[in-house]
């Protein structure tokens, strides 16, 4: 565990220096993502102009919920994504050799190499807005509500890595582009709207195939004096499962790359 | 050592074969291949057997595609045999046990390890976290390797801005900063310039002698097989054509001699005169000629030398192990 701590550091400290080396770049990508979180409430604001009611939830609720949301996509965007990116594209050169020569977990290093210090100001902002939507709500919440809520998120966040490294797997075998992490990508949306709106077999699906409402819908449900044990266990059983699943289809990958031979 | 001592790699049976399909030519082949595929399976490696001892250094040569990478690859985990047993100092590679992640290295001189974005000096304190190295060791074995190869200028320098020499060695010093039992070198020096080339043999040799590690060495430039190796492996087609000692070989096969030839001098040649029944020019360079001949003739050749040319000096020597290997390669092909 020091180990990876240690390394985690080292991490850090390179990507540090990388990211603030190009200021423009650097400031644009805060205020992309900002355009992202605007338009997000926005589309939420638009809708409520027209019902008081999406799914059961009111505005105040699915405003919380949408800045789970947005704390959810920075902290992908934070910790794994820039990492996570460029496994398609080594699998697919022969690049991941030296990853699996060393002795550490490899998708520890690939996923966790690159922090990503502009949606790490985003995911500050995020957070801001989460904290801005509880305190005006006229919801009552106890403490331990709101912390079980942040802590759902982060691992929310993680399911969302677990998805998204399932998806890549296939490249190990079609040795196509990005596998499917395109359609994963166009997936993810689902997790943009409050569960409370799927019914039947896509509910289903969303729950239980690709788990895409376990990122932020659970995780603020746990707000609205749900369930707690069902709640807790569905989300914590799913983050189990697909880390098994995900584990499973790597391995399995991993017996079948082939290195591009040199 | 005894020769019943634990083997450190001991190959038996080893098979690999790649599925690939075929493709017919052009836009009406691709779309072919759209609908009906038609599979075959590639054989790289075919039920070849290895046994190598601790402080043993291979040279695998080969043609382009014979399996010499391929056979690297998977000694060292990377990827799955398709059949037949692979271990490496008691351990299966591809099941990629940490402890034996830590005790081997592999250096591939197409493919960097070395993280382009980062300097040398950072590049190494991650492995040092990687391959827990302590503190102490760390240190002692860093100021050695940098001495060593003389890169201390350049420590701190990204490595996408150093030279491809400077770079070869920064990714000696990361694959051997763990001090690794079983060190596997796929081209270490392609590319390089005969300086360079000549700095990472001299180093790899003194790394050897000190720690005595496995090493399997590949390569194009048969210099690295003639100064590094003793041992020779000649791969063809997934199959092992030769396996033993490469004096033995050098000598089983050293079908020709050089006969060096200094003229007298203000001695005319007539260009017909060089076309010499024995023995075939090989080079001209001034005065000095440079002729191959059969190992069996070389009196006759050298009879035939003296009386058609006006010579002040000869000496006839071995030919070069390295030409020795081409040619037996090239038989091979």
């Amino acid at each position: 565990m020091t180990k990876y701590l240690k390394l985690y550091s080292h991490f850090l400290k390179f990507s540090l220096s990388n990211s603030l080396q190009f200021r423009f770049d650097f400031t644009f990508r805060i205020l992309m993502d900002c355009i992202f979180y605007v338009v997000n409430i926005m589309f939420f604001k638009v809708i409520f102009a027209h019902t008081s009611l999406l799914g059961g939830w009111t505005e105040e609720q699915v405003m919380i919920f949408v800045s789970a949301h947005l704390i959810v996509d920075a902290l992908q965007m934070t910790f794994f994504s820039n990492g996570a990116w460029m496994i398609p594209v080594y699998i697919n050169k022969g690049d991941l050799d030296y990853y699996l020569l060393r002795p550490v977990s490899d998708l520890f290093f690939l996923c966790l190499r690159e922090f990503a210090l502009n949606s790490f100001v985003n995911l500050i902002i995020a957070v801001v807005i989460s904290i801005y939507f509880l305190t005006t709500s006229t919801i009552d919440f106890e403490w331990w509500q709101i912390l079980l809520f942040y802590l759902l998120i982060l691992n929310g966040s993680y399911i969302h890595l677990l998805i998204r490294i399932i998806t890549i797997t296939p490249v190990f075998w079609t040795h196509s582009g990005r596998g499917l992490e395109m359609a994963f990508w166009t997936l993810e949306r689902f997790a943009e709207r409050p569960d409370t709106i799927y019914k039947g077999w896509l509910r289903y699906s969303l729950m239980f195939i690709l788990p895409f409402i376990a990122l932020c819908s659970f995780p603020t449900r746990i707000l609205f004096g749900e369930s707690l044990l069902e709640v807790l266990g569905y989300c914590i059983g799913i983050s189990v499962l697909f880390t098994f699943v995900a584990r499973f289809l790597w391995k399995a990958g991993l017996k079948s790359y082939s290195s591009a031979s040199s | 050592m005894h020769s019943s001592f634990a083997k450190m790699i001991k190959v038996s049976q080893l098979t690999k074969t790649y599925r690939v399909y075929k493709k017919n030519p052009g836009l009406k082949g691709t779309l072919q291949a759209l609908f009906k595929r038609e599979w075959i399976d590639k054989v790289a490696l075919d039920h070849v057997n290895l046994q190598i001892e601790p402080g043993e250094i291979v040279g695998l040569v080969g043609a382009n595609g014979a399996g010499k990478t391929t056979l690297v690859k998977i000694l060292s985990g990377i990827i799955h045999p398709t059949s037949g047993d692979v271990k490496v100092m008691g351990y299966t590679p591809f099941e990629r046990k940490y402890a034996f992640r830590k005790q081997i290295s592999l250096i591939m001189g197409q493919k960097a390890q070395l993280w382009w974005d980062l300097p040398a000096e950072d590049c190494f304190m991650l492995l040092k976290e990687i391959y827990e190295i302590p503190e102490d060791v760390y240190k002692k074995n860093l100021a050695h390797l940098v001495d060593a190869l003389d890169v201390s200028r350049v420590m701190n320098i990204q490595i996408r801005r150093l030279s491809l020499g400077e770079r070869m060695k920064m990714e000696l010093i990361a694959a051997l900063l763990h001090q690794p039992k079983v060190v596997f070198l796929d081209e270490p020096t392609i590319g390089l310039d005969m300086t360079a080339q000549k700095a990472v043999r001299d180093f790899i040799l003194d790394y050897r002698e000190k720690h005595k590690p496995i090493m399997i060495l590949t390569s194009h430039y048969m210099e690295d097989i003639k100064q590094l190796a003793k041992r020779l492996v000649i791969i063809k087609d997934g199959k092992f054509v030769y396996d033993g000692d490469l004096d033995t070989i050098a000598k089983k096969h050293h079908t020709h001699k050089l006969i060096n030839v200094t003229l007298g001098m203000n001695a005319e040649i007539d260009p017909n005169k060089l076309l010499l029944k024995h023995s075939e020019i090989i080079q001209r360079d001034g005065d000095l000629l440079k002729f191959k001949v059969d190992a069996n003739e070389v009196t006759a050749a050298l009879n035939e030398i003296f009386k058609t040319l006006e010579v002040s000096d000869v000496k006839v020597e071995e030919e070069d192990i390295a030409d020795v290997i081409e040619n037996l390669m090239k038989r091979n092909r």
